[in-house]
């Protein structure tokens, strides 16, 4: 079979295109290089089908191969899934323990300890109005500025303990807004389902919609900061995507292929993991919140029982939760002269100080102070959890972007390849130019 | 490894981000002048501080508690030592009235100023500490005894007997002292009851029998009776100074153990100084150079030296 006299030309014209794309990739890698979830790309390219000819000297009709340049095969991203599995999973842990660190804090903080102002020190002095009034059992002043101590006490009770329902309520709201009815996980499901439809459009025609599928395992890595997900790749490119309890492996569909399952968290307890974990860990009934109210209410409660017990009468009162509630009775806080400081005549302290004896009290400053170191250490240890876990998280982030990220310095180097190759290809051309001028404009003309 | 654009910034920005938190930490130690400034910097430390602050307040408290019952225990000290005045004085003039040579005149001159003793005595064991009365034990509003002829006693036991509370002081931790005294206890009740054979009593038997001009009683019971009322006044006054000496080695020893304390949580939660200006400088150049070396490794790239 003859060989076209353009043969050449077509060779040359297909290394252009195929520079020309090699280009284009590069220059889509370039913008996007600091697209969050983008992964590289590359054009996949191989030789075109070969042109048989008959050569002399063959024997039989195959002949030999003659190249025909190159064709675009596709174009693919550079991704690990293997990396994106263990990404997901530290991005669990280090939002689970974010959470927990984050929720403890705002616990911690409202505890104003050690300082001058804080429960402690009320009570410091709160035991000090109380052997003030030892000293002169019938001092008007000394009762008064004892009820006003103790009133400064129970207010600081009271406002740790509503700053601690504050930070649970805070915890449980973002738990809400998260896994609720129309929540961040509802929107991401509802895109999800859209993106897996798409993508499982392109799939069948044979294409690889790379990018839509970078934004369907940006979304999947968000879904893995709120709790634990599992993804499930189905034939033809969609995907089944679920949160999975930790504790039980009971998994919660978020999306079955091309359909949004999200309805909201399961009615019963779960464990999550991730940022949903970490807020359910301190913010639900019987989290870690609500054993500090227990401790504040135990404290109140032990405060109210010891003090009444050695004055022998009602100094406190208190009705469930006693730490919101605990207050000087009513009859002493309208006639603070009606204080008895001791149990015979006027000079008698007996009671006084009974009361003010209390001071160092194993379950009164005692339990305060344990209650502290531990609302402490549970902060101290999330943090350290949450430091850790960062750790991890970053270098398996950095595993991934070495693999799917995009380096500066390689699309430069690819550019000027590619840049090359074009020119090359273009000189191809010219040289075939070139030829065929030679055939067309100087041939025949002897004796012109 | 393959090393991306964006490994480098996320990289470059994470340590600098760590550097300026430690920066900003060794800041706010160094401004507080506290290693501790929440529990979850140490909790086992800042438990400790919070400990070691109570006990600091509660010494503070025993001080102020302290100096009350000095004051208490020196306004009696002096009360006493006033009626030992009486007492020297009385045992003086008995000693006149005793003799031979004294006739019923003079006898009748000494009984007047034995009156005036034991209304002396009387008034000086009315004496208030503050707007108390320091020797009605705890009926601290009302006088020990009245002046004039009736010698009843005003007060209450409390302190003397054991089964009710005297005035009591917190001078430490659960040590607790009972600092009144009753003046029943060594003045009697005189004539309301001519039997207790205390002071009022001997002073007033003086008094009768100098007025009946008997001196065989004078010198002999009424001579024995006031020494021994002399020297049971010494050993309350003995007694007394006993307890103001074990105010004084409790203050010493309070004063010892919250300088220890302050030293203590010091220790715990001050931050050293030296130390943080060192940290804070090595830290901040460390953040410097990140910073130097950041810029120029994120700026730089193969950019540069293409045409």
């Amino acid at each position: 079979m003859p060989i076209s006299s353009f043969y050449g030309m077509q060779t040359s014209l297909r290394g252009l295109i195929a520079q020309q794309r090699m280009l284009d990739t590069t220059g889509h890698n370039i913008a996007n290089a600091s697209t969050v979830g983008y992964s590289r790309q590359e054009a996949l390219l191989s030789a075109s089908l070969a042109q048989q000819i008959q050569v002399s000297g063959a024997g039989n009709m195959t002949g030999a191969h003659l190249g025909s340049g190159v064709d675009v095969q596709g174009f693919r991203r550079v991704r690990d899934q293997f990396l994106d599995a263990q990404y997901r999973a530290q991005n669990t842990n280090l939002s689970d323990w974010q959470a927990r660190a984050e929720g403890l804090d705002s616990a911690e903080l409202s505890l104003n300890e050690p300082s001058d102002t804080g429960i402690n020190a009320q009570l410091t002095k709160f035991w000090q109005s109380w052997s003030d009034l030892s000293k002169s059992p019938d001092d008007q002043a000394a009762k008064q500025a004892l009820v006003q101590q103790a009133g400064a006490l129970t207010d600081s009770i009271h406002s740790v303990r509503s700053q601690m329902v504050a930070a649970q309520d805070a915890a449980t709201g973002q738990y809400n807004q998260i896994a609720g009815a129309g929540g961040e996980v509802t929107k991401i499901a509802t895109e999800l389902a859209g993106l897996n439809k798409t993508i499982a459009a392109f799939v069948v025609n044979g294409d690889s919609p790379n990018d839509l599928m970078d934004r369907r395992d940006l979304l999947i890595d968000q879904l893995s900061q709120y709790g634990q997900v599992s993804v499930e790749q189905l034939q033809g490119g969609s995907t089944n995507v679920s949160f999975v309890d930790g504790t039980t492996g009971t998994k919660y569909p978020i999306v079955t292929d091309q359909t949004a399952d999200w309805a909201g968290p399961p009615a019963g307890g779960w464990s999550p993991g991730g940022q949903m974990g970490g807020l359910l860990a301190i913010g639900k009934s019987g989290g870690t919140i609500d054993g500090y109210l227990a401790s504040i209410d135990s404290f109140a409660d032990s405060l109210a029982t010891a003090v009444n017990n050695a004055y022998g009468g009602a100094f406190f009162t208190t009705s469930a939760p006693s730490g919101a509630s605990i207050a000087v009775s009513a009859p002493i806080q309208a006639a603070p002269a009606s204080i008895t400081s001791g149990s015979g005549a006027t000079g008698s302290n007996d009671l006084a100080l009974a009361v003010s004896q209390l001071r160092g009290n194993a379950a009164i400053d005692g339990v305060y102070k344990a209650f502290v170191a531990k609302v402490g250490g549970d902060l101290n240890e999330s943090q350290r959890m949450q430091a850790n876990a960062q750790v991890l998280a970053d270098s398996v982030e950095d595993r991934r972007q070495s693999v799917a990220g995009v380096s500066m310095d390689e699309e430069m180097s690819n550019l000027v390849r590619f840049q090359r190759a074009y020119q090359a290809s273009a000189r191809a051309m010219s040289t075939m130019d070139e030829m065929l001028d030679v055939l067309i404009n100087r041939t025949g003309r002897v004796g012109l | 490894m393959r090393i991306t654009t964006s490994m480098v910034q996320r990289n470059v920005l994470s340590d600098l981000n760590t550097l300026q938190s430690a920066l900003a930490k060794t800041q706010s130690k160094a401004a507080s002048q506290k290693e501790i400034t929440r529990p979850s910097d140490d909790p086992f430390k800042a438990a400790q501080a919070m400990g070691l602050r109570s006990s600091i307040g509660a010494n503070e408290q025993y001080v102020r508690n302290i100096q009350d019952a000095q004051g208490w225990m020196d306004s009696t000290e002096s009360s006493l030592d006033s009626i030992t005045q009486y007492v020297n004085r009385a045992h003086d003039l008995l000693l006149q009235g005793a003799t031979d040579t004294a006739d019923a005149t003079s006898r009748n001159a000494i009984a007047k100023e034995i009156d005036q003793i034991i209304q002396g005595i009387k008034e000086t064991a009315n004496a208030s500490y503050g707007d108390k009365y320091i020797m009605s034990g705890t009926a601290t509003s009302t006088p020990p005894y009245l002046l004039g002829d009736d010698d009843t006693y005003q007060g209450n036991q409390a302190g003397l007997d054991p089964a009710i509370p005297g005035i009591v002081r917190e001078i430490g931790p659960g040590v607790t002292m009972t600092i009144n005294s009753v003046a029943v206890e060594f003045l009697g009740e005189g004539r309301t009851n001519p039997t207790d054979g205390k002071l009022l009593n001997a002073l007033r038997d003086i008094s009768d029998h100098l007025k009946a001009d008997d001196g065989a009683a004078l010198r002999g019971g009424d001579m024995t009776g006031l020494q021994n009322r002399l020297d049971s006044l010494l050993e309350i006054r003995a007694r007394n100074g006993a307890m103001t000496n074990r105010l004084d080695s409790a203050t010493a020893r309070i004063d010892q153990i919250t300088g220890a304390l302050t030293d203590q949580l010091s220790n715990t939660e001050d931050a050293d100084f030296a130390k943080t200006l060192i940290q804070f400088n090595s830290q901040s150049a460390a953040y410097n150079a990140a910073l130097k070396a950041g810029a120029n490794i994120v700026q730089s790239s193969l950019m540069d030296f293409l045409r």
